[in-house]
């Protein structure tokens, strides 16, 4: 096989591999990017966008790359929250409409005041206690926490413990203001 | 035994790997059990307040949308792994461009007298795109192993030395906090590659890429770049466990790494010298800040480059052991490392630990 042949093979492998990558991995990031937006569509927007970044700089077989786009998706989606507070509010309505039209009324404003508050809550965040706490809350074990974030996975429980005590006041500042 | 930490309160809440001597402890400490109660409600409370209507998507047609996207195209025929997250630790974008550089740097090295015994240490920039188009030079040759390098994990000092020719690994005197004290120790044999330039093998990768290259300089073709690395010792701190199954992310990285490794040296053959250089530096793709960063060098042949990818970490020379260092990344402790070269040994500490640390730990080593 000449040198072009073989890179034309690779160069196929490689589009099979990210592929592959998609498909196994597409759902996660868009959930991961859902728990921040709390909009399936912007959500999806993220995620494809940072498959995009990704499909331009890195090798799909690498083995970090799962954790690279569970970290970047987290990240995209925050640095949108942070973007716009008027956004914000409007998917929090967007998603009542689609997901909460069992619950009764009262009930159903609670829940959208406590979406609004604990995501104004989140933009306000450091980068690194939002990250944890995002990428915990869509599933991700705690050593999969650990590789998008590059730190030991001992860490996973104390950086989330801070975070969630962060979030709390956050959100505790929120109310009373 | 002492109290547990908020962290492992916190993971036996929802993680299922929690060692069971620490739920055992919980069990019987009324101290532990009243802040694991109140952990355990900001966990639940917080897991609430996120909860989102789960997403649906269709996979297929995301795909085609993100493959049918302008910049879902490579710029380049070929990607190289070397553009890693910034957290991650040093040691993997190390080991991506340090074969690229080392290209460069020898090539460089044997300008002046033919043969190459760095006796310091400076950092040049490198991005992705200088580690691309110096990856093609070895499209210009082949490389053989006279001395294949052999890798070897042992559990003690005397045994790793043994195996690295009598290195002795240094003594870290005191760890930072949250660095496992668990040591893993790597020694590698010496090794020696022969590359041997090609012009037939030059035109054919010039001919592959699709572009024109600059001619190789005349009288190269048969030329010789015999390069000695090693022998290597390495301190690993972390568990290394092995990744359970197929899942690569299970795999848990070192936290510090500690490394002594004698100087490598290279020597060549009729290679004409200053025509090198220039050749080196006019492979297109090559960066500016590179080039000048080179050419500012004095004399390249007491000089080991280390290469720092330019995007991804940042890097000042320092003093350390009471010699010239090159430290990288920041206080952050998303990643550092420090280099430096003594009595022909180059000596590394990289870590997902802060600066200053690495720093500390660099100096402290006996």
């Amino acid at each position: 096989m000449n040198l072009g042949a073989r890179r034309m093979t690779a160069a196929s492998s490689e589009e099979a591999a990210f592929e592959a990558l998609f498909t196994s991995e597409y759902a996660r990031v868009v959930r991961i990017a859902n728990r921040v937006l709390a909009d399936t569509h912007e959500a999806e927007d993220v995620a494809q966008e940072v498959f995009i970044d990704f499909h331009r700089l890195h090798s799909a077989t690498a083995d970090y790359a799962p954790a690279w786009l569970h970290r970047a998706a987290a990240h995209t989606a925050l640095n949108r929250l942070r973007g716009s507070r008027r956004r914000q509010k409007r998917e929090v309505a967007h998603v009542l409409r689609e997901g909460d039209r069992t619950l009764d009324p009262q009930h159903q404003a609670e829940v959208e005041e406590d979406r609004r508050l604990v995501r104004a809550a989140l933009a306000r965040l450091a980068p690194k206690p939002a990250a944890v706490l995002v990428l915990r809350a869509s599933g991700l074990s705690y050593a999969e926490v650990a590789q998008a974030l590059g730190v030991g996975i001992g860490q996973v429980g104390t950086l989330l413990r801070r975070a969630e005590a962060a979030l709390r006041k956050e959100v505790t500042r929120g109310t009373s203001n | 035994m002492a109290h547990l930490t908020d962290g492992t309160l916190r993971r036996i809440v929802d993680d299922p790997d929690v060692a069971p001597g620490d739920r055992a402890h919980l069990e019987e400490c009324a101290d532990c059990k009243a802040r694991f109660r109140s952990i355990d409600d900001d966990a639940h409370s917080i897991a609430t307040l996120l909860a989102v209507p789960e997403a649906q998507v269709d996979v297929p047609s995301a795909f085609s949308r993100v493959v049918s996207a302008p910049a879902a195209q490579p710029r380049f025929g070929f990607r190289w792994p070397v553009a890693a997250p910034r957290s991650r630790p040093f040691v993997f974008a190390f080991a991506a461009v340090i074969a690229a550089v080392g290209l460069l740097a020898t090539g460089i090295a044997v300008n002046f007298r033919g043969n190459w015994t760095p006796s310091t240490v400076t950092p040049v920039p490198v991005t992705v795109a200088d580690v691309q188009a110096l990856s093609q030079l070895a499209d210009y040759g082949s490389v053989t192993w006279t001395r294949q390098p052999s890798l070897q994990v042992v559990t003690n000092p005397a045994d790793a030395s043994a195996a690295a020719g009598g290195l002795q690994p240094l003594a870290v005197s005191k760890l930072p906090s949250g660095v496992s004290t668990t040591v893993t120790y790597g020694a590698m044999t010496q090794a020696q590659a022969v590359f041997t330039f090609s012009s037939d093998k030059a035109s054919a990768a010039a001919a592959a890429h699709g572009k024109t290259l600059p001619a190789l300089p005349k009288g190269i073709d048969g030329a010789q770049l015999t390069v000695t690395v090693g022998p290597a010792v390495a301190e690993i701190f972390g568990n290394l466990k092995q990744p359970s199954g197929s899942d690569v992310s299970q795999a848990s990285l070192p936290q510090l790494v500690v490394a002594e490794s004698s100087a490598p040296t290279a020597t060549s053959t009729q290679v004409t010298v200053k025509q090198i250089e220039d050749y080196l530096l006019s492979v297109p793709g090559i960066s500016k800040e590179l080039k000048a960063a080179i050419r500012a060098i004095g004399d390249p042949s007491t000089t080991l480059l280390i290469p720092i990818p330019v995007q991804y970490a940042t890097s000042t020379t320092i003093t350390v052991q009471g010699v010239r260092g090159v430290a990288l990344g920041d206080n952050t402790g998303v990643g550092s490392a420090v280099i430096w070269e003594k009595n022909h040994v180059v000596y590394v500490v990289a870590g997902s630990i802060k600066q200053s640390d690495a720093i500390n730990i660099a100096n402290n080593l006996k």
